[in-house]
């Protein structure tokens, strides 16, 4: 059995004060195994983008704590959530984020640089489909290209935990199957554990661990026995 | 690994290379003209000075009337003085010899002390102080020979003719070389510059014709003073040259037996000069007498205005342009840390993205700031390239333009380096690095929402009921205000530039053309003494004559650290004058009672000196103060002086009752012989100073105005561009919702058109009044004083040099929103 990797207790957060205090985390609990592909689901509103900032280290909880191999978080401080951040995560956005004056392989680069174990630039760029992009500039790709230089960028300083915040949202339906499919390659082929946040139901059913959230608790904390491929999904 | 932002550098650096030039062009333009300035001034500098050594300038030279005998040389070479009442009494023995009378040496000796005494008191030879200064003495004879440089046999010059076998004050050569033939001559290079006197060129100098073959710069002739006691240079009436000794020999004139010397213990310092200097004349008054000659001329180096007017002239040069420099810097760097600022905002989500991802602050920072580290270092690298070559050559070629210089040497100038180089860096990356980090201090997750705003506007400001066009206008206004105060600042100093640009010629010219006025005597005489050669008190038939005592004294200045470094750093020189009760040229409106004075309107305005107030003058070399109360002003702008009752003055500066220095009066004087007067000043003599800044720096100044004029558009260019770049997506929407460009530049350009307007007329109101107090300071390091003026129609071309500037910027503005694609506004919307 392995341990838990990720671990989220009694999390709490709020936004607003007064009248317009509203609650987004109402004490949520659950944990992650490492090399797990988990997801987390919920509609708008839920707390999945505040849950997912602050396992990142970029926002901080009310109350509760979470902690990563051992490590809490709410200990560090803002030196050692940057290192954190460098050593242990890579970031997948809905929108790709990318450095507009520097190409395909330089922006893979951007996240090679901060890694001291980084993957082969070359490699990632072949396993993306991207060698006959990589000296273009993100204005000449396609948003899926553009998202899979995104995920290029996360993967490749090769990160404990992959984080990914709705990296279809953006996507038409073949694109995002397509990038899901890289992230299902990535997760198996590098072992990182990725969280993934999505309002797609459908996505849950190619992950091994499903969290559904709803009104800043954890409504249903299951592992997935009938786990199929990326390229499988339909919605 | 290095890290990959890097590579965004040189792609930025060529995608907007169109501002990053103008940028760098700026920064070259300012840092090479400040550093050419520096260097020009250090070397030239440098120059003189290591040539008063190369070229042997003398200590001091004086002119007797015969040529001097071997012994007097041995003897004057001693320093000490001669016996002159032993010479006396064997004169008087022997003449009584002559007449067959055998005279007792105690009976003559008897004689001669009745007249001895008195010989003694006005030389002050029994000073116990005396210690004789021993000195080498050489040859330096001269004519004054009359130059038709244009050979049509009139007169157009006088031309002082030296051997050139000289072993002292010897000359270096700017062009051509010595004489080597009894028909060659070399001639000084300013004057022939003046006067069109080029080498080949045949002049006449004694009626001789004589070929140019040098253009030269005597080392005690650095400016072209025929008299030591003259104000100002001529180096058109006037020249100095250089024939062999065969020509020398020929040339008709009477010889000037000029002899200069260097003393065999070089003085420590100006004081020592000073004590050196008076017991060298009482050993020339007595050698000269005993060796029946006479003194025509006796000038210690130290007080030779040939060979140090133009050395402290230089000192005093301007630190007041590395000031706009600084500020000009700061506004760019304003500009860069705007821009910058703008493109943190554009790339929010990728700095969060970032810095979500494990950048840490330090690293974006960095990245940030290289930027404009390198553009200022690139401005710098250029702009000293510049600086060591084209502006220092420029900056020579103004000293070049009002002195005869030696050939100037180019030295290594740690001023230049330090003002242009590490202030510059350190104000860019001070201004740069406050902005930045104070912008990268948000919260990646801030980024990641483009929540940039330290404040949140709780409430929309609410706008009249205008039309829709009107408020949107005020809209964008509103928007860009950060920028507009930027903008406010570049035109302030754009405005100040302009202020100095006109101004400088306005206030020459308005002293200029006042100065007759500022004169409370058409002439004024200072005499060399107050007794002629026959002991009489010296005398005018002239009617509108009047006695006046005066002295010079000294005002202790503050030192100001703005202008630290400039100008002789000394006290301000005070003329304090005796006047006699009645006097048709200067009244007192109140009476005075003693050590009360009235001040000129230059001290009280220089000094902000106040009436009741108290002033403290000192000797320059004495340990003596007086302290004077200021009872009232004399509207005299002519210089900084003191004005006392005749009688205080003689009781206060220890003067007998029939004592005075000079005449003033309003016609000329003419029964006063020309070897006592000591100087004439005449309202031509004040502006001479003028005159000669005008013809130095006019050319300069029309040239600055138009450079402002691109500099404004270069300004205004920036911080337009920066405006427009901001609003790239929301011009691009507008076009897609259907406005025409017409009328998208009237809602982009129009705002910015009205507060350039509006800065402009404020930014001169402001850059008047600091060039008011820049000037005021500035004149605080130099000694005499002229007001800042600046004219009514210089006032209005100074805000309309302006508007034409940004006017040529309002059409690059309106071809850029022009070519604002439509699909910008549909790339990267969150």
């Amino acid at each position: 059995m392995r341990e838990d990797f990720l671990v989220i207790r009694d999390l709490k957060k709020s936004f607003g004060t007064g009248e317009a205090r509203q609650e987004v985390l109402r004490g949520m609990n659950f944990s992650v195994k490492k090399g797990e592909f988990c997801v987390l689901l919920g509609p708008s509103g839920s707390g999945k983008s505040t849950l997912l900032n602050i396992i990142g280290g970029i926002d901080t909880p009310d109350s509760g704590f979470v902690s990563i191999n051992g490590d809490k978080l709410k200990d560090m401080d803002e030196k050692q959530l940057t290192i954190y951040r460098r050593k242990h995560l890579g970031y997948v956005f809905q929108m790709y984020n990318l450095i507009p004056n520097l190409n395909v392989k330089e922006n893979i680069e951007v996240g090679a640089y901060l890694s001291d174990n980084p993957l082969n630039v070359e490699e990632v760029l072949t396993t993306l489909g991207l060698q006959e992009h990589k000296y273009k500039y993100p204005n000449q790709l396609s948003g899926g290209q553009q998202q899979r230089v995104s995920i290029g960028r996360a993967v490749v300083k090769n990160p404990d935990i992959l984080m990914c915040d709705e990296p279809t949202g953006a996507l038409d339906y073949k694109t995002s199957k397509e990038i899901l499919s890289l992230i299902e390659e990535c997760n198996k082929k590098y072992g990182n554990t990725v969280i993934m946040v999505t309002h797609n139901e459908a996505i849950k059913n190619m992950s091994d661990h499903i969290i559904k959230l709803r009104d800043g608790v954890v409504r249903k904390d299951e592992l997935n026995e009938n786990k199929i491929t990326a390229a499988e999904l339909d919605w | 690994m290095r890290n990959p932002l890097i590579k965004r550098i040189p792609k930025e650096l060529k995608s907007d290379w169109h501002k990053y030039i103008v940028i760098i062009i700026f920064m070259v333009m300012m840092i090479g003209v400040i550093s050419g300035m520096y260097v020009g001034h250090d070397s030239m500098l440098d120059s003189i000075y290591k040539g008063r050594d190369e070229l042997n300038l003398e200590d001091g030279s004086f002119e007797v009337k015969n040529k001097a005998t071997d012994a007097f040389i041995t003897d004057m070479s001693t320093g000490k003085m001669a016996d002159v009442r032993e010479y006396y009494i064997q004169k008087g023995i022997n003449e009584a010899k002559e007449q067959g009378i055998d005279l007792p040496y105690d009976v003559v000796a008897e004689q001669v002390d009745k007249e001895w005494n008195k010989v003694v008191e006005r030389y002050d030879l029994d000073n116990k102080d005396f210690a004789p200064a021993e000195i080498k003495i050489y040859e330096n004879f001269y004519h004054d020979e009359s130059e038709d440089f244009d050979k049509d046999g009139i007169e157009d010059a006088t031309v002082r003719v030296f051997s050139s076998d000289s072993k002292i004050d010897m000359a270096s050569f700017n062009e051509g070389r010595a004489p080597e033939k009894e028909d060659e001559i070399a001639i000084d290079r300013m004057h022939a510059d003046n006067v069109g006197v080029k080498v080949g060129d045949t002049i006449k100098v004694g009626g001789e014709e004589f070929k140019v073959v040098g253009l030269l710069s005597y080392v005690n002739y650095l400016t072209l003073h025929k008299s030591n006691t003259d104000l100002m240079f001529d180096a058109f009436g006037f020249d100095v040259a250089m024939v062999t000794p065969e020509a020398f020999e020929g040339l008709k004139t009477r010889v000037h037996y000029s002899y200069a010397y260097k003393y065999v213990d070089t003085p420590a310092d100006k004081a020592e000069k000073k004590t050196y200097a008076e017991n060298l004349l009482k050993a020339l008054i007595t050698q000269t007498l005993v060796y029946d000659n006479e003194i025509d001329d006796y000038t210690p180096e130290y007080l030779r205005q040939g060979s140090n007017f133009a050395p402290s002239d230089i000192e005093k040069d301007s630190a007041g342009s590395a000031i706009l420099c600084y500020i000009l810097i700061a506004v760019i760097a304003f500009i860069f840390a705007i821009t910058i600022s703008n493109t943190i905002d554009k790339e929010a989500s990728v700095i969060g993205t970032l810095r979500a991802s494990g950048y840490s602050k330090k690293e974006l920072v960095v990245h940030y700031m290289t930027m404009p580290v390198i553009v200022t270092i690139i401005g710098a690298i250029i702009g000293n390239a510049l600086g060591y070559t084209v502006f220092k050559d420029i900056a020579v070629g103004l000293y070049y333009n009002s002195y005869s210089m030696p050939n100037c040497r180019v030295v290594f100038s740690e001023d230049a380096v330090v003002k242009t180089t590490v202030i510059p860096l350190i104000l860019m990356f001070v201004i740069n690095l406050i902005v930045i980090v104070k912008k990268l201090q948000l919260s990646p997750l801030k980024f990641l929402r483009h929540d940039l705003a330290k404040k949140k506007h709780s409430k929309a400001r609410r706008l009249p009921n205008w039309s829709f066009i009107r408020r949107f206008r005020l809209r964008i206004l509103f928007q860009n205000m950060p920028n507009y105060v930027v903008l406010a600042f570049g035109v302030i100093f754009i405005e100040l530039m302009l202020c100095f640009a006109f101004g400088l010629p306005d206030s020459l010219y308005h002293y200029e053309k006042k100065a007759p006025d500022m004169m409370f005597s058409d002439y004024q005489y200072v005499l060399m003494n107050t007794k002629d050669d026959e002991g009489k008190l010296i005398k005018t038939a002239e009617k509108t004559a009047e006695k006046f005592s005066s002295k010079e004294l000294l005002y202790p200045k503050e030192k100001t650290e703005l202008f630290a470094g400039m100008g002789s750093g000394g006290d301000e020189g005070v003329t304090v004058y005796g006047i006699i009760p009645d006097s048709r040229y200067i009244s007192f409106d109140k009476k005075l009672n003693e050590g009360e004075v009235y001040v000129s309107v230059s001290f009280k305005a220089k000094f902000g000196l106040k009436e009741g107030e108290k002033i403290t003058l000192h000797e320059e070399y004495e340990n003596k103060s007086y302290e004077f109360t200021i009872a009232g002003t004399i509207d005299y702008e002519g210089g900084i002086a003191v004005f006392m009752k005749n009688e205080d003055f003689n009781k206060i500066f220890d003067k007998k009752e029939d004592e005075f220095s000079g005449y003033f009066s309003d016609n000329e004087i003419t029964d006063i012989e020309e070897k006592y007067i000591a100087a004439i000043i005449t309202s031509e003599e004040v502006t001479k100073v003028t005159n000669q800044l005008e013809h130095s720096m006019g050319g300069a100044m029309n040239v600055f105005k138009y450079a402002l004029i691109v500099m404004t558009a270069a300004l205004i260019y920036l911080l337009a561009k920066i405006i427009i770049e901001r609003n790239e997506q929301a011009i691009s929407m507008a076009k897609i919702l259907g406005f025409r460009n017409g009328e998208i530049g009237g809602l982009y350009i129009l705002p910015t058109a009205i507060v350039v307007v509006i800065c402009s007329l404020i930014g001169f109101g402001v850059g008047y009044y600091i060039m008011v107090w820049i000037f005021k300071l500035f004149m605080l390091s130099m000694d005499g004083y002229f007001a800042f003026y600046m004219s009514v129609p210089s006032m209005g071309l100074s805000i309309l040099y302006l508007l034409i500037g940004y006017a040529f910027v309002s059409v690059i503005d309106f071809i850029r929103i022009k070519h604002i694609p439509m699909d910008v506004a549909l790339k990267n919307v969150d």
